[in-house]
C-alpha cells in the first residue's frame, strides 16, 4: 500500500450543459415548427390521396426506360464534365484560399469572400439564372454545376490545407524556392489525396443535383423528371428515381473502389 | 563548392509575443567551420540557425553571410542567398507521398524555371545533381521510391541530399539527430561532417546532446537564455561550462550514449 501524494480531485460537475444544449434546440425546433404551421394531422387528411400515389410509385414502368437512356446519358456526361473542369479550376484556387499556402492576407481574404458568395448560392439558382442566359438544355446545367463544384471543392481542399504539416513548405522555402514553388513540390503531393477524393466525391454530388437543376429545364434527367411529374405518370416517375438510386450507388462503389487505389 | 563566412553582430530576435529569443549575439564563424551549437530547449538554437537564411528575420543587429547582410535584401535577394545554404530539420521536412528524387529536387527549385517546376518536368543537368547528391549520402538506390517507405535515418540522409543539390555554401542543421537513434545519428553526424571536410562547406549544427557536439564540432557555441555563453573548443566544455550551458550539473541525459558508456566516459 502506498499513500497518495494528492488528494483526488472533486468530479466536475458540467452535465447541466449538455442538458441546456438540449433544452434549447428542442425550444428552436417546436417554435420554428408553430412558425412554418406544420400540422402533423395533414398527412392523415391526405392520407388516401397519398397512398394511391405511393403504390403507383411502388411499381416501375420497366417499358418506360428506353425513354430515358439519352436523359440518363447526358446526366451522366453533364455530371463528368462539370466535376473535370470544376476541379481543374478548384485546385489552384484552393491554394489561394488557404491561409498556409496564400502568404498574401489581402488576396486571401478577397478569394475567400468571393468563395463564400460563391457558396451561398443554392446551385437551383444558378441553375435558373444560366437557363435565363444561355438557354435550357444540358449547357446552362453544366455551368451551373461548375460554379456548384467550385464552391464545394475549394472550400474543402483549402480547409484540408489549413491543417496540413507545413514542415516541407519550409524546407522548399528554405532552399530559396518561391511560394508557388514551395506548394507546388512540397504541399501538392500532400493534399493531391485529399483533392482526388473531394473530386470523386463531387462527382456523385453532381448526378444528384443534375437531377434537381433540370427541374428548371438545365438538361438531363431532372427535365425528363419534369416531364412525367406534370402529366402525373407515377410509374415512369418511379423508374426514373430508381434509376437515380442505382447510378449513385454505382458511382459510390466506384469512387471508393477508386479512392483506395488513388490514395492508399 | 566552398564555404562562407557567417557573422553575427549584436543580433536580437524578439518574437511579436514579446518573447525575446536572442539577446545581443556577437559571432564570426569563418569560412568552412563545423559548429555546434547546444543549450536548453528554448535558449534559442532554432532562432539563431533561423536568422542565417532569413527564415526569422533579427529585429536587432546583422547577420552577414559571405558579403550578403540580410537586413536589407529584397524578397528576390533573399531567394538567392537561401539557394546557397542548405537547410536540415529535426522533423526531416520531406514530401512523404511524393518520391526522393522528387524530394531531393526541392533543393534545385531557387535554379529551376517556374514551369519546370509547376510541370515536374527537372532538366537532366538538375536530375543529375540530384542523383549524384544521393550517391554521396548513399541511398541513390532509393530514387524512386516514395519517401514515406524509408526509414527515419535515411529520411534525413534524402534530406541531406536535398540540401547537397544547392550545391551550398553553408549548412544549417537544427536538431537533425533528436528524431533518430543513437546509431543512426552518428551516421547522420558524420555524413554532415565528410560534408564539411569534403566539399569545404561552412556546417552549423544544433543539437541537444553534449557529447556528439564535442565529438563532431570544430567549434562548439553554448547558448542559454538567448545568449552566448561558451565558445571554444569541446576539448574546454568541462563541468563548469556544463553548467553555465545548462544550469545544472551534467547527468545521464545529457549524453546520447549513457547506455553505453560508463559514467559518461565518451566526455
Amino acid at each position: 500500500m502506498t499513500t497518495p501524494v494528492t488528494e483526488r480531485p472533486p468530479k466536475p460537475r458540467n452535465g447541466w450543459k449538455a442538458v441546456a444544449v438540449l433544452a434549447v434546440i428542442a425550444i428552436i425546433t417546436i417554435w420554428a415548427g408553430i412558425g412554418v404551421d406544420a400540422d402533423l394531422g395533414d398527412i392523415i387528411d391526405n392520407w388516401g390521396n397519398a397512398t394511391g400515389k405511393l403504390v403507383q410509385l411502388m411499381q416501375p414502368d420497366y417499358w418506360f426506360f428506353p425513354e430515358t437512356v439519352d436523359a440518363i446519358l447526358e446526366t451522366l456526361q453533364m455530371a463528368f464534365i462539370a466535376t473535370a473542369i470544376g476541379a481543374a479550376i478548384s485546385f489552384p484556387l484552393s491554394f489561394a484560399a488557404s491561409r498556409v499556402t496564400n502568404p498574401n492576407r489581402a488576396m486571401l481574404a478577397a478569394v475567400r469572400a468571393v468563395m463564400n458568395v460563391v457558396r451561398a448560392v443554392p446551385d437551383l439558382l444558378y441553375a435558373a439564372v444560366l437557363v435565363a442566359v444561355v438557354g435550357t438544355g444540358a449547357l446552362s446545367g453544366i455551368l451551373a454545376l461548375i460554379v456548384f463544384n467550385i464552391g464545394i471543392i475549394v472550400k474543402l481542399v483549402s480547409e484540408a490545407l489549413d491543417s496540413i504539416d507545413r514542415g516541407p513548405q519550409e524546407a522548399a522555402l528554405a532552399a530559396g524556392g518561391t511560394w508557388i514553388a514551395a506548394n507546388r513540390s512540397a504541399v501538392a503531393p500532400q493534399i493531391f489525396p485529399a483533392f482526388v477524393s473531394q473530386g470523386l466525391y463531387t462527382l456523385e454530388l453532381n448526378v444528384r443535383a443534375s437531377a434537381v437543376i433540370g427541374l428548371v429545364g438545365a438538361g438531363g434527367l431532372g427535365m425528363l423528371i419534369d416531364n412525367v411529374r406534370t402529366f402525373y405518370k407515377y410509374h415512369q416517375l418511379s423508374l426514373i428515381i430508381l434509376e437515380i438510386l442505382v447510378i449513385v450507388l454505382a458511382l459510390e462503389m466506384l469512387s471508393s473502389w477508386a479512392r483506395r487505389k488513388l490514395v492508399g | 563548392m566552398n564555404g562562407d563566412r557567417i557573422a553575427f553582430e549584436n543580433v536580437s530576435v524578439t518574437y511579436p509575443g514579446g518573447h525575446s529569443a536572442l539577446d545581443a549575439v556577437s559571432l564570426e564563424i569563418p569560412a568552412g567551420q563545423m559548429v555546434a551549437v547546444v543549450g536548453l530547449s528554448g535558449a534559442g538554437k532554432s532562432t539563431l540557425i533561423r536568422t542565417i537564411n532569413g527564415l526569422v528575420p533579427a529585429t536587432d543587429g546583422t547577420v552577414t553571410v559571405g558579403d550578403r547582410t540580410l537586413n536589407n535584401l529584397s524578397a528576390r535577394q533573399l531567394r538567392d542567398l537561401r539557394g546557397d545554404i542548405g537547410m536540415i530539420f529535426q522533423g526531416f521536412n520531406l514530401a512523404k507521398r511524393t518520391s526522393v528524387l522528387n524530394n531531393v529536387m526541392m533543393g534545385r527549385l531557387h535554379s529551376s524555371p517556374m514551369w519546370r517546376t509547376l510541370l515536374g518536368a527537372w532538366s537532366a543537368e538538375d536530375t543529375e545533381l540530384g542523383m549524384q547528391a544521393l550517391e554521396r549520402v548513399e541511398i541513390v538506390g532509393k530514387a524512386y521510391q516514395k519517401a514515406s517507405s524509408l526509414s527515419g535515418g535515411q529520411q534525413q540522409r534524402v534530406a541531406i541530399a536535398r540540401a547537397l543539390a544547392q550545391e551550398p555554401r553553408v549548412i544549417l542543421a537544427d536538431e537533425p539527430v533528436a528524431s533518430l537513434d543513437p546509431p543512426t545519428s552518428h551516421v547522420v553526424m558524420r555524413d554532415l561532417q565528410r560534408i564539411n571536410v569534403e566539399l569545404g562547406i561552412t556546417v552549423v549544427v544544433n543539437l541537444h546532446f553534449l557529447d556528439l557536439a564535442k565529438r563532431y564540432g570544430d567549434r562548439l557555441i553554448g547558448l542559454r537564455d538567448g545568449k552566448v555563453v561558451f565558445d571554444g573548443h569541446g576539448r574546454d566544455a568541462d563541468e563548469a561550462v556544463f553548467e553555465s550551458i545548462y544550469g545544472r550539473s551534467l547527468t545521464a541525459e545529457d549524453v546520447l550514449e549513457a547506455g553505453f558508456s560508463r559514467n559518461g566516459a565518451e566526455l
